[in-house]
């Protein structure tokens, strides 16, 4: 381990104090869907459904889920690159969500995105340090003296050399393309970094290079992240705290210990158990748990739990209320009638 | 396997030459013998149109010996029109008009096009809907019917020609615009560049245009060949102004003498058919070099 | 028991712009009736062009079998035509693709789809080959075929139409399925549900199959035996359990230690994940007289720079193409 890093900022007196880095309080996004022709009444898929929870500083929370879980486009709300339809997402005491103008961008600047894609999220036509200064040049008043440093300091930072500043992103390889992705993320020195899928679309032995890298750059900035993953195997080696997401809602939020070694949800237990085991050790230790089918349609909302018609535990009482995300032990909750 | 290397790769190193997009495309553009072919045939008319003047002095117009002589007889490479005009002189001083209207009806039609393809395409929602009628309007209207009432009602000049070219063929530029905005609207670099702060603005003209750019190009090529028959139909018509010189007039003037000296309208005919067939084959050749799912293998 | 299928020395080239690669380089296999084969490495390394090559479907005038044999039941398919590489194709082996998004025609309904082959392969009449495809989509555990039958592939999710693509893939009853990353671009719990009827599937009709994927939980979930391929050419072979658990090869090493596996029992500690430095080396490196993987190597030395390294052989039919495979462990 290398990650006793040689320069210390100061910022890397991880403050542990009562207030959250960023908070997210019932954060709802929905789409309008044109069902029924032209006359047809509008109507709306919930793909974020009141979400809640807390990101402290230095820490990383993970979303986990799989497609069509809301996780990703709770993250580009929290972004402010999807409209939110409800909900407050507070940073830094502000509503990042009503924010405008000028507020707007010295917000951006300290929230940043890395994206899934490393083929599609660079612009093929600006060269690799064009990628990286676009935010300085909208998001900061630095002098050109200034971003200058700043792009060498950052391609340093994430691992690539002086000289590949001049190329265009088809001349680099995939994980070259994240690490500028990164470098990106990282120019403006943001408190929070979004990750939204950050190694899926990368081959297996590079996704190392680059979850390693991240975990270097949180230790050395004390960097906050939060961490959108439909892999339980990289959220659990990356993240402090999990939620887990099904159709838009949070099922089940813990730490990494107690979410992982003692899951609650139904749906986190099919989901654990439905990774497959290199180790013979944990391939037996699993009980496998099959979930049969697809999840529902998302348009028309369920009265009860959304899991209800997959969940091999279910009740009468899940297909007609919904559970509320309630507290286990500590700060482990779980929305299952089961553990309430 | 404890320090974060930056990460070796032998391929990469020969290719620090950082060779832009447009220069791959340029290459891919050379490979093709047809393209090139056209393109030669196009440098040539261009030539011609620019300094054709110079090597040809004298007014085009000017009667020089007997009307209807040959070509190749007493000394004129193309032979007289019937009116006794030098037709080699007509068809470089014509190339230059035909050239002029092809390169600015299609210029205004890309400008037009990319605009309303460019707006309708990134704001989506009402903005879309409404852009779109409006282009839809402009498509239904029967071109060459319409041009002709601009020209008639204001008049026979250059500047009202290409105008009039250039408002009825815009559509089919608009309407690649818009679906490349809306497929290339939704990649992640669009999206990494409204969270870096940049400006909807500079997103439409500095992050996606030049990206949406390779199959607007293709048309615009084409459209300079479609603006040259338009040309060439008005004037034919004599829709033009009487004292400049085009190809398409000078087949307007001898058109009744086509069965005697059929010369006179083939051979500006053949000028126009060979300069838009090879700007067909360059812009078929931007369209292979262009198209990323031609491109290396 | 013979060999259902037997690869001896196989060689592929492909035309590149720098001249003639070789994508697959000395490879040769054995596949027996029921048992299931795993190929694992990074894109690019070749894994796919030998699915391609077995099916018959190598892109044409650009790869070319240029060595070795392909016998299926003692028929070398590297010289067969093509008029009987298309029986046997559907009929003896199938295949199912990465993508179920794009390998299903939109314009069909999946009962078409289905019975289209099975009335291309079997002679069947178009009644039969319809309720045969009822049952198959039965088989697929694709709830209320009945009607689900008449459906068309945008009515499906994607894991439903891979579990159509595994249908008309078994409508012939084929003696061998490939499978190239059938579950990449599906959910873990789809994923599972697809790899409970693939093995289910292959247990009833005693197919082989083989399984190309780069995950080695997949590998070590589905698969008796497993290849990882590097670089065109055969790294490490042998069966599933003693290759994970012993690997000799310091890519097959690295490719399961590079990935945060799910552990059984978590504890506080995160130790850093293994990286293997680089990337795989472009296509015309492929045919050198060297260890392809020693630029990426940390164990390389002179000897890996300046030759190729045979198989070694370290007992159970674990064989690893390493100079120092025996020193390392």
């Amino acid at each position: 381990m290398s990650l006793s890093a040689e320069n210390t900022p100061d910022n890397s007196t991880i403050n542990h104090s009562t207030e959250p880095l960023l908070k997210v309080e019932n954060l709802t996004v929905r789409f309008s869907v044109n069902r029924k022709g032209l006359f047809g009444k509008k109507e709306y898929l919930y793909a974020v459904d009141d979400v809640s929870f807390d990101l402290n500083r230095g820490e990383t929370v993970g979303i986990v889920g799989e497609s069509g879980s809301g996780k990703t486009t709770t993250a580009l709300a929290i972004a402010r690159l999807v409209n939110a339809h409800a909900g407050k997402v507070t940073m830094h005491g502000e509503d990042f969500l009503a924010l405008e103008d000028e507020d707007l961008r010295r917000a951006r600047a300290r929230c940043q995105f890395i994206f899934q894609d490393p083929y599609s999220s660079l612009n093929p036509r600006l060269r690799a340090e064009a990628v990286v200064r676009e935010p300085l040049d909208s998001l900061t008043t630095l002098s050109e003296a200034e971003k200058r440093e700043s792009i060498d300091r950052l391609f340093a930072e994430v691992g690539l050399r002086h000289e590949q500043q001049r190329l265009f992103p088809h001349q680099f390889s995939g994980g070259q393309r994240q690490r500028i992705g990164i470098a990106r993320a990282l120019a403006t020195r943001p408190d929070l970094i979004i990750c939204d899928e950050p190694v899926s679309a990368l081959d297996v032995a590079v996704q190392a290079q680059i979850l390693n890298l991240l975990r270097k750059l949180q230790h050395d900035f004390g960097l906050t992240y939060l961490f959108i993953s439909h892999d339980l195997g990289v959220v659990q080696h990356m993240c402090d705290k999990i939620a887990v997401m099904y159709m838009g809602k949070i099922v089940e939020y813990g730490d990494r210990l107690s979410l992982f070694n003692n899951p609650q949800h139904p749906y986190t237990k099919a989901l654990l158990s439905a990774v497959p085991a290199v180790y013979r050790r944990r391939g037996e230790s699993t009980e496998r748990i099959s979930i049969p089918g697809d999840p529902p349609d998302q348009i028309t909302k369920p009265a009860g739990c959304r899991f209800a018609n997959r969940c091999p535990m279910s009740m009468d009482v899940c297909t007609e209320d919904q559970p509320e995300l309630t507290n286990i032990t500590g700060s482990h909750r779980a929305a299952c009638f089961l553990t309430q | 396997m404890s320090k974060l290397k930056p990460p070796i790769s032998g391929q990469l190193e020969e290719e620090f030459k950082a060779q832009s997009p447009m220069m791959e495309v340029w290459s891919m553009f050379c490979r093709n013998i047809t393209a090139m072919i056209g393109l030669v045939i196009v440098l040539i008319v261009l030539f011609a149109a620019i300094f054709g003047p110079t090597l040809y002095p004298g007014d085009p117009f000017e009667m020089v010996w007997a009307p209807f002589s040959r070509p190749g007889e007493e000394g004129y490479l193309l032979g007289t029109d019937y009116l006794g005009r030098d037709l080699t002189t007509l068809l470089v001083h014509g190339a230059r008009v035909s050239i002029l209207i092809g390169l600015s009806a299609a210029l205004l039609t890309v400008l037009i096009g990319i605009t309303v393809g460019a707006v309708a395409g990134y704001y989506k929602g009402w903005v879309e809907e409404l852009l779109m009628r409006i282009t839809e309007f402009f498509q239904v209207l029967p071109t060459l019917l319409f041009s002709m009432v601009i020209v008639a009602l204001f008049g026979a000049s250059l500047p009202m020609i290409t105008f009039a070219i250039g408002v009825v063929s815009w559509p089919p530029v608009a309407r690649v615009t818009r679906a490349e905005f809306l497929r290339i609207r939704e990649l992640e670099y669009v999206t990494a560049a409204r969270a870096s702060g940049v400006s909807n603005f500079k997103i439409i003209f500095r992050t996606i245009l030049p990206n949406a750019l390779p199959p607007i190009i293709v048309q615009a090529a084409l459209m300079v060949g479609s603006a040259i028959l338009f040309e060439a139909g008005l004037s034919f018509l004599g829709l033009t102004d009487p004292n400049v010189v085009s190809w398409g007039q000078i087949i307007g003037s001898n058109r009744q003498y086509i069965l005697d000296s059929s010369y006179t309208v083939t051979i500006p005919g053949l000028a126009i058919f060979i300069t838009v067939l090879a700007i067909s084959l360059v812009g078929d050749g931007l369209n292979d070099a262009l198209n990323p799912k031609l491109r290396k293998r | 028991m013979p060999a259902l299928l037997k690869v001896e020395n196989l060689r592929i080239e492909l035309n590149t712009r720098d001249g003639i690669s070789p994508v697959i380089d000395n490879l040769s296999l054995e596949l027996y009736p029921g048992e299931t084969l795993s190929f694992v490495g990074e894109s690019g390394c070749g894994k796919s062009m030998t699915a391609l090559a077995i099916m018959g479907l190598l892109p044409d005038k650009v790869g070319r079998v240029a060595g070795g044999r392909i016998l299926f039941n003692g028929e070398n398919l590297a010289t067969a035509s093509n008029e009987r590489l298309n029986e046997i194709r559907g009929n003896d082996i199938s295949m199912i693709f990465q993508e179920p998004m794009t390998s299903l025609n939109p314009v069909y309904s999946i009962g078409e789809q289905i019975a289209e082959v099975l009335r291309r392969h079997q002679a069947l009449s178009n009644k039969a080959a319809w309720s045969k495809a009822i049952e198959l989509l039965d088989a697929v555990r694709i709830p209320d075929p009945q009607s689900r039958v008449s459906d068309y592939p945008h009515q499906m999710s994607g894991g439903q139409r891979q579990r159509v693509m595994i249908a008309i893939a078994l409508a012939c009853e084929p003696k061998i399925l490939i499978a190239d990353e059938p579950t990449t671009a599906l959910d873990v719990t789809v994923q599972a549900q697809i790899f409970d009827l693939m093995r289910d599937l292959g247990r009833q009709s005693g197919s082989a199959i083989i399984l190309i994927t780069h995950d080695m939980g997949a590998v070590a979930e589905m698969a008796e035996h497993m290849i990882v391929m590097y670089a065109g050419r055969k790294a490490e072979s042998g069966p599933v359990q003693k290759v994970i658990e012993s690997p000799r090869h310091p890519y097959t090493q690295g490719l399961i230690n590079c990935v945060p596996h799910l552990l059984a029992e978590l504890t506080e500690e995160r130790p850093q994940l293994a990286e293997i430095d680089g990337i795989v080396p472009s296509l015309k490196d492929f045919g050198r007289d060297e260890c392809l993987f020693a630029s990426r190597c940390e164990f390389a030395d002179t000897l890996c720079r300046s030759q190729r390294p045979p198989g070694f052989d370290f007992g159970d039919d674990q064989i690893a193409a390493c100079w120092r495979a025996g020193e390392i462990h």
